[in-house]
């Protein structure tokens, strides 16, 4: 039996949170690279257009469902779908909302523990980059670096004695536990109230520092800062005319913004009931932004083309967010002045950045075990650490080619954030009805939603979502589905997956069972009291 | 760096710097917080 009760401390602590939860490794490596491979600065009209009718849209109606539900005190996305969907289907399309943070969390730690390592190893001299070199030998350092690091080469290497590796994970996932033990006021509050401001002290530092590298090497006076920051902003308008383009602006704001990912819906039940959602959630989204675009946008492609030129950057940009990241940079950083230092702040700016949101993913399942077996707080947190740790080593243990790693984020990290968001968008506009959710919405709010909004947050974010989503699917599901076949590890990656998805779904039968045995409204038939 | 590059990155800057300092200006000249009125909580149901 529990009757532990939590809520936030302040308004910034929520805001901050939920900032620190989107805000995370795709804002600095994701973003560049999908801009500069997407037109360019023309990218950023699809970005704004998706932010505008499909990110915001869908954070403030996840905001505000979050909010009803923690006032009816229920806290994950299954009792919280249940009320606003009205029915069982909603509530068990809800388990989305767990299984998407407690999955992704067994990978997402870990490469969290990779930004930790590479904080430590450059505090302590750098990983072996010897800028004397030629840059395809330093290419090569990085990238075996990094692969004997994490373990891409062969499975089992983590089990087989990289114990450096295994140690940063043990200690990050130590923390992340610790914080959302000690509760949403106390552990994840008052934590991302440091971290945040400490994450964009070290932005800053790092994008000073880049935009003032001018011309480093006299001999190639084309590799220069402006022309480093013309490489990411220069637009290239026949992108415009491309679904690719729009897809990948529309799977960016969707992914960075953390909508559909059941971690939102999850921190604004701990809201107080006339906490406002309108202004704090375009708060949070706004700093997300702020992130993405005026740090993301002008570091890390910038400082790669000003050391790397045209075609490094090409190829770190191929490369995708790991390859950027965790092989191109640390080239750069050679080539830099004081670059280990450089190094150090940019990768534990990674890991404050990471670690922000690694602690949303653990507290929707916590309160999920809470609230649907009626455990402590400490009994659902064993539960939750006994999951994570078998489904993180798995993920540690295969790990050549990051075959767990990739089929998970994959299959959940990114094709079942869209079902969810759509369940959420349609229970919010169409079942629970928009004129009630936006007059939800406006309890105690400090700003209006624009009258615009009835009509995108019905109309244009659904069908929007469902072009993408089915576009998304058309990409990439027969690729995926072959790979499935192909590859037995995936198969077992995707079997993973299944077994956590059946015991979810079981204790969401358990809960409701118990919620009805209390005669509590699951299925919000009836019209709240206030 | 291209004339369109250039507009294009001081609009996006702008934009995401003003919607950003909007918002916090707001945020931070809104009347105090009520004091904290505790849920009701059905874990325990």
């Amino acid at each position: 039996m529990s009757s532990e009760k939590q809520e936030w401390g302040t308004r910034f602590g929520v805001i901050l949170a939920v900032a620190g939860s989107a805000v995370g490794l795709g804002n600095f490596l994701r973003f560049p690279g999908q801009a500069a491979a997407n037109g360019g600065g023309a990218f950023m009209i699809p970005y704004f257009c998706a932010l505008l009718f499909l990110g915001i849209p869908i954070c403030w109606a996840e905001w505000t469902m979050g909010r009803y539900g923690g006032r009816r005190g229920f806290h994950s996305a299954p009792s919280i779908l249940g009320i606003i969907g009205r029915g069982s289907a909603p509530r068990y399309l809800g388990v989305f909302g767990v299984l998407i943070p407690l999955a992704v969390s067994f990978y997402y730690t870990y490469i969290e523990a990779w930004c930790l390592g590479y904080a430590w190893h450059y505090l302590t001299g750098g990983i072996g980059v010897d800028a004397g070199t030629p840059v395809s030998e330093q290419t090569a350092t990085a990238a075996d670096f990094f692969a004997d690091f994490v373990g891409l080469n062969q499975h089992g290497v983590i089990a087989g004695g990289s114990i450096q590796t295994l140690v940063f994970w043990l200690i990050t996932f130590a923390v992340n536990i610790l914080l959302v033990y000690r509760g949403i006021s106390k552990g994840i509050e008052k934590f991302c109230s440091y971290a945040m401001p400490a994450m964009a002290i070290c932005a800053v530092f790092v994008l000073i520092r880049v935009l003032t590298l001018g011309t480093p090497d006299p001999k190639a006076p084309d590799q220069n800062v402006v022309n480093g920051l013309g490489y990411m902003w220069n637009p290239d308008f026949k992108a415009l005319t491309n679904a690719q383009t729009w897809l990948a602006a529309a799977g960016q704001i969707f992914f960075s913004l953390s909508v559909g990912f059941g971690v939102i819906i999850n921190y604004a039940s701990y809201m107080k009931k006339k906490d406002d959602v309108v202004l704090s959630g375009l708060t949070a989204s706004a700093t997300n932004e702020l992130f993405e675009v005026g740090f993301g946008g002008l570091i890390t492609l910038t400082a790669a083309f000003v050391f790397l030129g045209l075609s490094g950057t090409i190829a770190a940009v191929q490369g995708g967010t790991f390859g950027l990241g965790f092989q191109t940079l640390p080239v750069v950083f050679a080539h830099m002045p004081f670059g280990n230092v450089i190094g150090a702040i940019w990768f534990f700016m990674l890991f404050l950045a990471a670690i922000t949101s690694s602690i949303s993913m653990y507290q929707p399942s916590l309160a999920f075990f809470q609230e649907t077996l009626g455990w402590t707080r400490k009994a659902a947190t064993t539960l939750m650490v006994s999951i994570c740790v078998i489904g993180s080593f798995l993920v540690m243990y295969f790990s050549k080619g990051a075959i767990f790693l990739g089929t998970i984020d994959d299959w959940v990290g990114t094709l079942m954030i869209f079902i969810l968001a759509m369940v959420e968008i349609i229970c919010f506009s169409w079942i629970f009805g928009i004129e009630r959710g936006l007059k939800e919405a406006h309890l105690g709010a400090h700003i209006q939603i624009p009258y615009l909004f009835r009509f995108v947050m019905k109309y244009i974010a659904p069908v929007y979502l469902l072009v993408v989503f089915a576009a998304f699917s058309y990409n990439n599901l027969p690729v995926w589905i072959k790979g499935v076949a192909d590859e037995p590890l995936k198969l077992g990656a995707l079997g993973l997956i299944a077994a956590v998805t059946a015991f979810l779904v079981f204790c969401t039968w358990i809960g409701a069972r118990r919620w009805r045995a209390a005669g509590l409204d699951i299925d919000g038939r009836q019209p709240q009291a206030d | 760096m291209t004339f369109m590059g250039w507009v294009f990155l001081g609009v996006s800057l702008t934009c995401v710097w003003g919607l950003t300092i909007w918002c916090y200006a707001k945020v931070l000249r809104l009347p105090p917080e009520e004091i904290a009125q505790e849920p009701q909580d059905f874990s325990s149901a």
